[in-house]
């Protein structure tokens, strides 16, 4: 009897896991596929593309649409504007973000002031960049700011600094305030041990937050969209949208564009995977 | 509590000696931050309520002209917008409904096997990374009518091929599927985390009540989750009422405005039709919804302290 119920429980046990690997497999093979597809159809000739039934490995591979996009055509340009505009917007956040994030989880204010100002910086993350296109259209237009990769770091600050004033907030709170009280006693002032002590042990979260900012504003659409029509200050997704017209999808320039645009991504996607809940959660959810 | 408390009076004491820098220090820190963000979203906000009530011509040397509440008043008689409304209702209440069906679904059913597989995990969360706009022409190539893989296995299936993102009842499905694709990993792995730091004693205890397991999973992991559960369904909500980067490359809001969303109407309106003033109404619609929405949720789920 003991020995049956046994054998069931480990046969049911066995079957459980094979199944969970069965499903494991299945998702990966799902969200690998679409990603494969178009690095396979980057490397097709256009004739090979448009094959009936598809060609599911390029058998004549070739680096054509790659130097269609980045030589004839500006993708170049369009990468290395999305590179600065990210770089650019993410020093801005990371720095004021850091330095409000410490303040909110440290300092003490009056009137629950420390609660409604990280209420009200969590309610700017959440608002739809289209309710701000209007009137930052208007301004930079207003400012003679259109088409410059300024307009864009300002735009894009707009979500990033909430972000990081989150994340940084976050990590903060998980360091023991001691060290820095130690610091306080040994003379240094409170500046020096935010700068001396604190700062230091928070670098892996100061790292992790700077690349989900890099992320954020390098995958960015709408606002760049709007704000951006030429080439010296247009990023690289406006670049791809570019090539699906109306008439005709340029379909092997986008994929090769379209696949260099992911290669940073997943390589940045690998370097913070440790932080990849806390940073998609805005700090919320500790990994 | 009591460390911050500590802190605090440590500050308090060594800020009466120091200048006045040191002794501003609490309000030095937070006031970039807060300045930015204030000319950042409440001047667009005030000034959107400007535009809002004037009729803006797109030639920047004719006068706006004031009309008062016109355009908030064609809100209500926009058969346009209300599509846009409904368009987004069903985009977001369905794609969220299946993302997290789907991610707290295989998050249960891997929990044990996957937790320490760091790298799986990570390949598993590339979708949810990659910019909006690959994924939107990854999606277009594998839809594509003619030449798309998708119809390729309609056909070995022998089920008839369709017009996918050009199909007037398919449209929205597709843009559903990819939204899909790129997000139920974000529910899958908050999940997974959340998960991971179940406590085991209520289990222990249930397990020697003999409790069934799909009253454990009701009554201990459910209740458990929920603020986990919280803040990933009040980020993709969000996310979802500002989809445009997929319904712009993938339908351009067609076919006959099936996946015409808010967004994109805004978009058009502002651009295409050159009325800035009425996309400001139409916009401040959505800050107001939005600003109800996740105060809603940020509150009842005490996601501040």
């Amino acid at each position: 009897m003991a020995t049956t119920l046994r054998t069931r429980s480990r046969s049911r046990e066995t079957l459980l896991r094979l199944s969970a690997y069965a499903t494991i497999l299945l998702a990966l093979v799902l969200t690998l596929f679409p990603v494969y597809w178009i690095a396979a159809n980057s490397f097709k000739f256009d004739i090979d593309i448009f094959a009936v039934p598809p060609e599911w490995v390029p058998r004549n591979p070739t680096l054509k649409h790659y130097d269609q996009a980045f030589i004839e055509r500006p993708f170049l340009r369009y990468a290395l504007n999305s590179f600065l505009v990210a770089i650019g917007t993410t020093a801005i956040a990371v720095t004021f973000g850091t330095m409000a994030g410490y303040a909110l989880a440290r300092f003490s204010y009056p009137w629950q002031w420390r609660k409604h100002v990280s209420f009200w910086i969590l309610s700017t993350r959440m608002m739809p960049p289209i309710v701000s296109i209007i009137p930052l259209y208007l301004a930079f237009n207003y400012f003679d700011m259109l088409n410059t990769k300024s307009a864009l770091i300002i735009a894009y600050t707009a979500f990033n600094l909430p972000f990081a004033t989150w994340m940084m907030k976050s990590y903060f709170q998980d360091l023991p305030v001691e060290l820095e009280e130690a610091a306080i006693v040994d003379g240094d002032t409170r500046w020096g041990a935010f700068l001396h002590v604190a700062l230091p042990l928070a670098r892996p979260g100061l790292a992790a937050t700077a690349i989900f900012c890099l992320i954020i504003s390098w995958n960015e659409f709408l606002l760049s969209l709007v704000i951006t029509l030429t080439e010296q200050s247009q990023t690289l997704p406006i670049g791809i949208a570019g090539r699906v017209t109306q008439y005709t999808t340029y379909w092997g320039e986008i994929s090769a564009a379209g696949f260099m645009a992911c290669i940073p991504i997943v390589i940045f996607a690998f370097i913070v995977q440790k932080h990849l809940v806390r940073g998609l959660s805005l700090g919320a959810v500790k990994g | 509590m009591l460390k911050k408390g500590k802190s605090a009076a440590l500050f308090e004491i060594g800020g009466g000696f120091e200048h006045w820098a040191e002794r501003r220090l609490r309000y030095l820190m937070l006031a970039p931050a807060v300045v930015i963000l204030l000319a950042l979203t409440i001047f667009p906000s005030l000034y959107m309520f400007y535009a809002a009530v004037h009729r803006i011509s797109p030639n920047p040397e004719l006068p706006w002209q004031f009309v008062g509440t016109a355009n908030f008043a064609r809100l209500f008689s926009d058969g346009q917008f209300h599509v846009a409304l409904r368009n987004t209702a069903v985009f977001t209440i369905i794609a969220v409904s299946l993302e997290f069906a789907l991610g707290l679904g295989l998050a249960l059913l891997l929990d044990k096997y996957i937790r320490r597989l760091t790298f799986l995990k990570t390949v598993l969360m590339i979708p949810m990374m990659l910019p909006p706009i690959a994924v939107a022409i990854t999606w277009k190539l594998i839809y594509e009518p003619q030449f798309g893989v998708l119809n390729e296995i309609m056909y070995r299936l022998g089920l008839p091929t369709q017009a996918w993102a050009g199909d007037v009842d398919l449209a929205m499905l597709s843009i559903i599927v990819a939204d899909v694709w790129q997000w139920t990993p974000f529910i899958f792995l908050l999940m997974l985390a959340g998960l991971a730091s179940l406590p085991v004693e209520p289990y222990e205890a249930a397990e020697l009540d003999g409790a069934s397991s799909w009253r454990q999973f009701w009554d201990l992991t459910i209740p458990f989750l929920k603020p986990v559960i919280a803040i990933a369904l009040l980020l993709r909500v969000m996310d979802a009422l500002r989809l445009f980067d997929l319904v712009f490359i993938l339908t351009g809001g067609g076919p006959a405005d099936r996946t015409k969303v808010l967004s994109l109407y805004i978009y058009q309106v502002a651009y295409r039709f050159a009325d800035p003033g009425y996309a400001a109404a139409i916009s401040l619609f959505v800050l107001f919804v939005t600003l109800i929405l996740s105060t809603w949720f940020m509150k009842r789920m005490r996601l501040v302290e």
